[in-house]
């Protein structure tokens, strides 16, 4: 019969209650300090107005680059006029192209970082959960052994006494019926019907010291 | 503003955590690492569907049909024209030319020629820029999915591992007490055979 383990012999061993306990501090670091930042970092990354920085960037570049010079001969020009705003509405492109791509990158770094947010709080504090368990579960196997040896102990030493008991009941002594008499389970009889019950003569009936 | 403006302090003290403050010399108690793991499961995700879901699903709908980009380089034909035609005038204006109406004419059909090329430039390449800003945020939001996605299945078979390893242990441990039980019968059987015998 197996001894019942015992829910103490379970219990988390010091390392493991420090790194959960270690693990909940961070935890709670986190979502005090960082997850507030990361809203705001949604927020702005949906109304942060980018693109009208680098389009005015761009506005300032073609300018600089295409009238900072004028001259009587410009205004003569019939093509000028047309590459001016050919140029405007390439470099504003390539600001809008910009921001486009600035603001995607925000939004993505946002989503990403708190979908693997979730996914690291479900493989983190399992990590946590599970670390030392080992040392615990070793204790608790070698506690279960040896409740389960002292079971197996007793239950030789119960064999040996009812075997011992019933051997006793077997014994048959004295002069035939009605003055023969029989062992009972805790004391036996010699051949003469004698009752061995003091420790002496029990000694001297076993012939354990060759009696 | 204050970062703690921000807190959402409902979620915390649903999950049983402290809203007092940052410790910073004491840790937490632990007791029930599993229960704790699982509300702080749960209430991430319950946060996620609060915080994350409608901007990501935002983020799902614009990556297939924003046209910002397209929609701009239009806008922008009819500025630079206007932009291009003042810089003219004040460039005229400012050294004193006089043009003729034949000039003045044909300044005005080059600046229309090239502005209409050029708006029709721009919008081609801004389709082609807002084809590939689609294409790069549908991508990175299905490379943030399939992460998300591997994730969860990677944690659903640690779920069922786990259970199956239960199953096997519980289904063990039952084999073996009764075979211990079975073995201590048999032992005091044995020995009550052997002294009837006797």
């Amino acid at each position: 019969m197996g001894a019942r383990p015992k829910s103490q012999d379970y219990q988390a061993s010091a390392a493991e209650q420090a790194s959960a306990s270690t693990a909940m501090a961070e935890y709670q670091y986190f979502k005090q300090k960082y997850d507030p930042l990361l809203q705001q970092m949604r927020d702005q990354s949906l109304t942060a107005d980018v693109q009208s920085g680098l389009r005015g960037r761009a506005g300032a570049d073609t300018m600089q680059a295409l009238t900072s010079a004028p001259s009587y001969a410009q205004t003569q020009s019939a093509t000028r006029t047309g590459d001016i705003a050919q140029a405007y509405q390439g470099q504003l492109g390539v600001a809008n192209v910009a921001a486009k791509d600035i603001q995607n990158k925000m939004q993505t770094n946002v989503l990403g970082t708190a979908r693997g947010q979730a996914a690291d709080a479900q493989s983190g504090m399992a990590q946590a959960s599970r670390l030392a368990t080992s040392e615990a579960l070793t204790r608790a196997r070698a506690n279960q052994e040896v409740a389960q040896a002292k079971v197996s102990a007793a239950g030789q030493v119960a064999g040996s006494l009812l075997g011992q008991g019933l051997e006793n009941m077997s014994t048959r002594g004295g002069t035939a019926s009605p003055n023969q008499f029989s062992g009972t389970f805790f004391t036996p009889v010699d051949a003469a019907g004698n009752r061995m019950s003091s420790p002496g003569s029990r000694l001297g009936f076993s012939k354990v010291f060759g009696g | 503003m204050s970062n703690l403006a921000y807190m959402d302090t409902e979620s915390l003290a649903e999950r049983g955590l402290s809203t007092a403050g940052i410790p910073t010399n004491t840790l937490p108690t632990v007791n029930n690492p599993d229960q704790a793991f699982a509300n702080i499961t749960r209430q991430e995700y319950l946060d996620y569907v609060k915080n994350y879901r409608g901007f990501e699903e935002g983020l799902l709908s614009k990556a297939q049909t924003d046209t910002s980009l397209i929609d701009q380089a239009r806008e922008d034909v009819g500025t630079a024209q206007g932009l291009a035609g003042g810089i003219a005038s004040r460039t005229a204006s400012r050294y004193g030319a006089a043009l003729t109406p034949a000039q003045i004419q044909q300044q005005q059909l080059m600046l229309q020629r090239a502005n209409t090329l050029g708006g029709v430039q721009s919008v081609n390449d801004a389709r082609i820029a807002q084809r590939e800003a689609n294409t790069g945020l549908l991508a990175d939001l299905i490379n943030i999915g399939q992460g998300v996605n591997r994730s969860s299945q990677s944690q659903l078979g640690s779920a069922a591992g786990d259970a199956m390893s239960r199953q096997n242990a519980f289904t063990q441990a039952k084999a073996a007490s009764k075979a211990q039980t079975y073995s201590t019968i048999g032992s005091l059987g044995s020995m009550a055979i052997m002294a009837l015998a006797f």
